[in-house]
């Protein structure tokens, strides 16, 4: 049989990868065609007609200064909350899988906030800040507990933040947990051997060659941030005075609430585009970084 | 062995703290999640028994919902014609138009007024001929055609807890001799010398504020179109207008007495609700769809809704400000046969012209019927008061062609208003910076 035809190799791409790239066009690729199309239309989402006005919905996307607000609030928000998560993940997977006692448990134990879905994790959250703090700092008046922090705009992004560092902390430190144990045993005997102290053998063996790990993290982060939509509609809901409402609160309410279709479709398209470039740029600068034992 | 145990116990905790979170999920979200539908069928009845017309409703009045199913049940057996009702608490146009690019549209659908307008001329029947038209003064007419069958009647003012005032003045609470600001203040005054230190609450969702307060600054307007497109235009200078800071008046003493004053925009609207059903506060800016909050709570029955008070002598402060709400169209589409659109003909004429719709509508679903022909006796405390003004002819109408950003936008400035961020020179000019800047609804 010959194996390097092109009807064989159409053969063997679809008998592995057919359904797959029936389901992902079908999915992701025509609803994207299909959104890129309805940027050019003034559609209202419900109207029969959907009327082309060219580059319309770009020039209002430009001039949509709520937009670029939120954005530049996303980008705030995703830099210290990416930078806080990664911290966190990596110093839990460092005292978990250092030995300690019963560092199964813990593990499980920090998973388990990914495990709940977003909009819970927001009202279980909007209790907390609300209600519990507020109660704690009134008792033992603790002056700058007393009041909630959803009610000030410093405050709730703070709240998103440190919400956002509880529910990926977890899920990144598996990953990171991962990264220790595929560092092979005798790499870090030998390190021991040549006299490094722990320290150096975490920060010169271990985390070089761990460097996938935190490309990955990183991506997972960078892009959960960016897109962060169920957080924020449950925590805050953009509030106080819309000053909480992230890229993906905006397009949201731009294409479905004020019924500009065309233009949240188009700011989307930003979102996705300003989202990809991040995440292809810091997934080819983590690639670089990457080396083998 | 004892790892074995070990790694059950933790898969059981694990299990254990899923279930719980699932619980918290259902009872905190209810059908809220993301595009949350919830389809709740009579499919027993078909074509087994009679016409074989099905026909689906669309319901987006949420606390009604389980009514609605069990009506469906029940106006099934009866007529032979299937209904299936769906709810969806995403919002209406959204929700509708998945409907409408899946060619798979509601026969009925209860829309808001302004959706009637948006959606009605493309995708809605005429219902001119339909007996109902005459008994009600809320239908949505479109270019001479009526298309929106009006729900009920709900309409916004100000929320009293007449027992809570009561204890304290010993006198029975007439929400009359309180029309005026200058009244209510001294009432205000009268309940905090008596013990309650902080008889108000405020509701900071924008919608609230945005939507439903501040709306009634231009619907209580001698002209109201003529006002809002001196907003457009902007020359229309709030700061000196006299509706305008009478209203703002009221809102400053409410601010003044709220009970939540120390972190206003961090009131949750549950607690506020509950500390008014419980008398914990006497006054809450609100509307007669409050009451499917405060039936949660331990309420008291002598509770009401009277005009906000205002020092003003248009008449304003003798009338609440609302009217028809919620309407439903038939879908006009070819999707819709024409034996379902009469189908559905026949479910609305059955509510307003059948004594057991009438009972659905009033007694079942606690709504203030928008139909002179319906009597409604038994109705919740807030709604009791909106049908007496309604059919004193003491409502004040609504407003339906505020831009679909205005509520967020305003909102928000109002929020600011609400924290102490802008003065109400500061409030009045984002507003009419964001009037001016945005394109006016065609109408």
């Amino acid at each position: 049989m010959k194996t390097n035809t092109m009807s064989y190799k159409c053969r063997q791409f679809f008998m592995f990868a057919g359904v797959t790239t029936v389901v992902f066009a079908a999915v992701v690729i025509a609803p994207f065609l299909y959104g890129l199309y309805l940027t050019f239309t003034s559609w209202d989402g419900v109207s029969k007609e959907k009327p082309f006005v060219g580059l319309a919905n770009y020039v209002s996307t430009f001039g949509d200064a709520a937009y670029w607000q939120a954005l530049g609030r996303t980008f705030l928000y995703s830099a210290i909350a990416v930078i806080l998560v990664n911290v966190v993940a990596f110093i839990l997977a460092f005292l978990v899988t250092s030995g300690v006692k019963g560092q199964n448990f813990f593990r499980a134990g920090f998973f388990i906030p990914n495990l709940i879905g977003g909009i819970v994790l927001g009202y279980i959250w909007k209790f907390v800040f609300n209600r519990a703090f507020v109660a704690l700092g009134n008792a033992l008046s603790i002056g700058f507990l007393s009041t909630s922090w959803l009610a000030t705009t410093g405050g709730a992004m703070l709240c998103l933040i440190i919400v956002s560092v509880w529910q990926y902390a977890g899920y990144m430190m598996l990953i990171y947990v991962a990264g220790f144990m595929s560092v092979s045993g005798d790499v870090l005997e030998a390190a021991q051997i040549d006299g490094c102290t722990n320290m150096q053998t975490l920060v010169h063996i271990s985390v070089p060659l761990m460097a996938s790990s935190f490309v990955q993290c990183l991506f997972l982060t960078v892009t959960r941030c960016f897109m962060v939509y169920d957080v924020n509609l449950s925590l805050t809901k953009g509030e106080p005075f819309n000053s909480s409402v992230m890229a993906a609160m905006h397009v949201y309410n731009q294409a479905f609430t004020y019924k500009n279709y065309g233009t949240g479709q188009a700011e989307a398209l930003i979102l996705f585009i300003v989202c990809a470039v991040v995440g292809v740029l810091q997934v080819y600068v983590g690639k670089k970084a990457e080396v083998s034992a | 062995m004892k790892k074995k145990f070990v790694a059950m116990t933790l898969v059981t905790a694990m299990g254990l703290s899923l279930v719980a979170c699932g619980g918290g999920g259902d009872t905190n979200t209810g059908g809220s999640a993301a595009g949350g539908d919830t389809s709740s069928g009579s499919s027993s009845g078909g074509s087994a028994s009679g016409t074989g017309t099905a026909i689906t409703i669309f319901n987006s009045k949420s606390e009604i919902q389980d009514q609605f199913v069990q009506m469906a049940e029940e106006y099934s057996a009866k007529t032979g014609v299937d209904v299936e009702v769906y709810y969806s608490s995403d919002t209406v146009a959204a929700h509708l138009a998945t409907r409408y690019s899946a060619n798979d549209p509601y026969t009925l659908s209860m829309v808001d007024a302004k959706d009637v307008y948006s959606l009605g001329a493309e995708h809605a029947i005429d219902l001119s001929d339909q007996e109902w038209v005459g008994n009600t003064n809320y239908a949505i007419s479109v270019d001479g055609k009526v298309l929106g069958f009006p729900v009920c009647i709900e309409a916004r003012g100000l929320m009293y807890n007449a027992d809570a005032i009561e204890k304290i003045t010993g006198a029975t609470f007439n929400p009359d001799d309180y029309a005026t600001l200058d009244a209510f203040k001294g009432l205000l005054d009268q309940l905090v010398a008596g013990g309650m230190e902080k008889p108000t609450g405020i509701m900071k969702e924008d919608w609230s504020m945005g939507a439903h307060f501040l709306a009634e600054t231009y619907e209580e307007q001698p002209d109201v179109e003529a006002f809002v497109q001196s907003l457009y235009g902007g020359s229309a200078d709030l700061a000196n207008n006299a509706k305008w800071n009478a209203k703002m008046d009221f809102f400053d003493t409410m601010m003044q007495y709220n009970y939540a004053g120390d972190s206003p925009v961090a009131a949750e609207r549950e607690v506020s609700e509950q500390k008014l059903a419980e008398g914990e506060i006497a006054f809450m800016f609100g509307g007669n769809w409050d009451w499917a909050m405060i039936n949660a709570y331990d309420f008291s029955e002598n509770m009401g809704m009277m005009p906000v008070p205002q020092n003003t002598d248009d008449g304003a402060n003798t009338k609440l400000v609302g009217g028809g709400s919620k309407y439903f169209i038939i879908d006009s589409s070819e999707n819709t046969s024409a034996e379902q659109q009469q189908a559905a003909k026949d479910f609305l004429n059955w509510l307003v012209m059948d004594a057991e719709g009438n009972a659905f509508l009033t007694e079942k679903c606690n709504l203030v019927p928008a139909y002179s022909n319906i009597d409604a006796a038994a109705l919740d405390p807030l709604s009791t008061s909106v049908k007496k003004y309604a059919d004193g002819g003491n409502l004040i109408g609504n407003y339906d062609y505020l831009p679909d950003d205005h509520y967020s936008v305003c909102g928000a400035s109002f929020q600011k208003y609400l924290a102490g961020q802008v003065d109400r020179a500061g409030l009045a000019g984002e507003i009419e910076s964001y009037w001016s800047s945005t394109t006016p609804v065609e109408h």
